[in-house]
């Protein structure tokens, strides 16, 4: 059976820019696949291009095998939350839900239906215009929804929220995937989706850095993959490593984080600089470390060093 | 198709633009006639193509004198409603939202243009019907007949919806391909007030005529196709309905295919 979402060798050049390089992952039902990167990893263009809002270059992405432009109806297939996203400001909730009924052919009591079901029953009647951040995020939630979809394709739906909304999100999230839908959720920050995902797929300059499943993450973070220096030398340690262009952090005065580092690439970093070690062990970073490595560190890391 | 078409009508009646064009359009018809009412003449003939006559109340022509003084403003707002239905969702983005349910956008275009078509004849009607009942007591004070007015509906009335329909569809078409609210809006009014005239005087200057080609020129020809002696100054009444068929669906087309290319960021 075809995956939920399929993404082949998806490639989008914009002049000489290229936001996605040959991307390829899948979406499996009944999961939480989480689609994280830093911003300007090229995930926005990629979620664009499945919903068929932007061309692909090359590639191809597909719903069990049909790609949202063939689909019919796909409002019943595939529901979607976009940043940039907009709402006429003079249109009520309700109506804003009933043009999209309406188009789809849906009757309007799955309008209310669906209203409730993201809490927005009372200010129904009300304007957009005067919604706040988190109610607008809710009546995209319902839209993406009226259509009783099996794959959910949510863009950072988190911006913007309070911690009682990304509370509630999260909930929400898991109950959909609960039901057997399929969800897709961009983040840039992996800890805002630890609780919430069983898979990840992490891009970087457009690339894919890795698929895999959450608990392989957390693996990778805590059989090491990083060391730790302690060493009266900090200040010229980094800038050794600078100049290599590795990446590092400093979290106290006397002590260096090198994520992805192992120690046969560098002892003889230390030793060739002459660097006084007091101590020196391997300590993976937390799953939020691991993901700064995988993504800010891609590039920055030099070949021959375990990433 | 008919679901789309009943969401285009939702998406314009739960805003503000549509009432606001017809409440301008009936205002600017009752003004229109009042204004003929208090001056004794018609203010027809409001752009150079529009060959209306000095009104008279017992000239045969005085419906679409009338109308040319009030409805004439409607073939504007007509127009801009079919600008606005399609730039008014890139302004505010919810074209995103469009696309994701009609992801195929040639049917967009095509439900939006069959819309606007069906409201340009709503429009053309309400005025006419504004117009037959201000008219009729605008002459019954001038002790004219208004069954004389009421008679020549008939005779009036296609041109006016037809010229109505077409302008619905060439705001479609202009908005279609100007997504830009502003400049579409600017490219409309300005066409309108000026640009045709400016045009047509250059066209008329390369050879004689040419300007008859023009929409607003195609426009009036429909109009006016009862027959009032034009000369060669005007179309004839199939031809500029012709004319401004193929304005309107030339710029839907190019709009739709610009439009299916574009990325929706």
């Amino acid at each position: 059976m075809p995956s939920a979402i399929e993404v082949t060798g998806l490639t989008k050049r914009f002049k000489d820019v290229v936001a996605v390089d040959d991307l390829s992952f899948e979406v499996a039902a009944g999961r939480v696949t989480g689609f994280l990167g830093p911003n300007g990893a090229g995930k926005t263009t990629t979620l664009r291009m499945l919903l068929g809002l932007v061309s692909a270059t090359q590639g191809t992405a597909t719903f069990k095998g049909q790609a949202y432009r063939d689909l019919e109806n796909p409002v019943h297939h595939v529901g979607s939350v976009l940043e940039a996203t907009s709402f006429h400001p003079a249109r009520r909730a309700r109506s804003h839900l009933k043009v999209v009924a309406m188009a789809t052919g849906l009757p309007y009591a799955r309008v209310d239906e669906t209203l409730a079901l993201v809490g927005l029953t009372e200010v129904a009647t009300k304007r957009v215009g005067g919604f706040s951040m988190g109610m607008r995020q809710r009546l995209e939630l319902a839209t993406a929804l009226l259509g009783d979809p099996e794959v959910l394709i949510l863009d950072e739906p988190s911006n913007g929220l309070d911690p009682q909304g990304i509370q509630w999100l999260r909930t929400f999230i898991r109950h959909q995937a609960s039901t057997g839908r399929a969800v897709l959720v961009s983040s840039h920050l992996l800890s805002e989706m630890e609780e919430t995902v069983d898979d990840v797929v992490i891009v970087s300059h457009g690339k894919l850095v890795l698929q895999t499943t959450l608990a392989d993450l957390r693996n990778r973070a805590g059989t090491g993959g990083g060391m730790r220096v302690q060493t009266p030398e900090a200040q010229r340690l980094v800038d050794v490593l600078t100049a290599q262009q590795v990446a590092a952090r400093w979290p106290e005065p006397d002590v260096v984080m090198i994520d992805g580092a192992s120690p046969e690439w560098l002892g003889p970093v230390l030793a060739q600089n002459q660097i006084i070690v007091y101590d020196l062990r391997r300590e993976g970073g937390g799953l939020e470390e691991v993901f700064l490595s995988l993504t800010s560190g891609f590039e920055a890391v030099p070949q021959g060093v375990p990433s | 198709m008919i679901r789309l078409i009943r969401s285009e009508w939702l998406k314009l009646r739960t805003t503000s633009v549509p009432w606001l064009l017809l409440g301008l359009s009936i205002l600017f018809t009752g003004l229109g006639i009042l204004l003929s009412f208090l001056s004794g003449s018609s203010p027809g003939g409001r752009r150079a193509h529009g060959g209306a006559a000095w009104f008279t109340p017992h000239t045969v022509d005085q419906l679409r004198n009338l109308a040319g003084s009030g409805l004439g403003f409607g073939d504007l707002f007509i127009m801009l409603l079919g600008v606005l239905c399609i730039t008014t969702e890139f302004r505010h983005k919810t074209v995103t939202s469009t696309f994701l349910v009609t992801p195929r956008r040639g049917r967009m275009v095509a439900s939006k243009l069959i819309t606007a078509a069906i409201l340009g004849v709503v429009l053309a009607v309400i005025l006419l019907i504004v117009t037959v009942a201000a008219g009729s007591i605008v002459l019954s004070a001038r002790h004219g007949s208004p069954s004389a007015l009421i008679h020549q509906l008939p005779a009036v009335a296609p041109g006016m919806i037809g010229v109505f329909v077409l302008y619905a569809i060439l705001g479609v078409g202009v908005g279609s391909w100007l997504t830009n609210q502003v400049a579409a809006l600017i490219a409309t009014l300005g066409w309108f007030l000026i640009g045709e005239t400016l045009i047509g005087a250059l066209l008329n200057a390369i050879h004689d005529g040419l300007s008859r080609w023009l929409p607003g020129a195609s426009a009036s020809a429909l109009a006016n196709h009862t027959g009032r002696n034009l000369g060669s100054v005007l179309l004839p009444w199939w031809g500029g309905g012709l004319m401004m068929l193929t304005y309107g669906l030339v710029f839907a087309a190019i709009g739709s295919f610009v439009m299916t290319r574009r990325d929706i960021t």
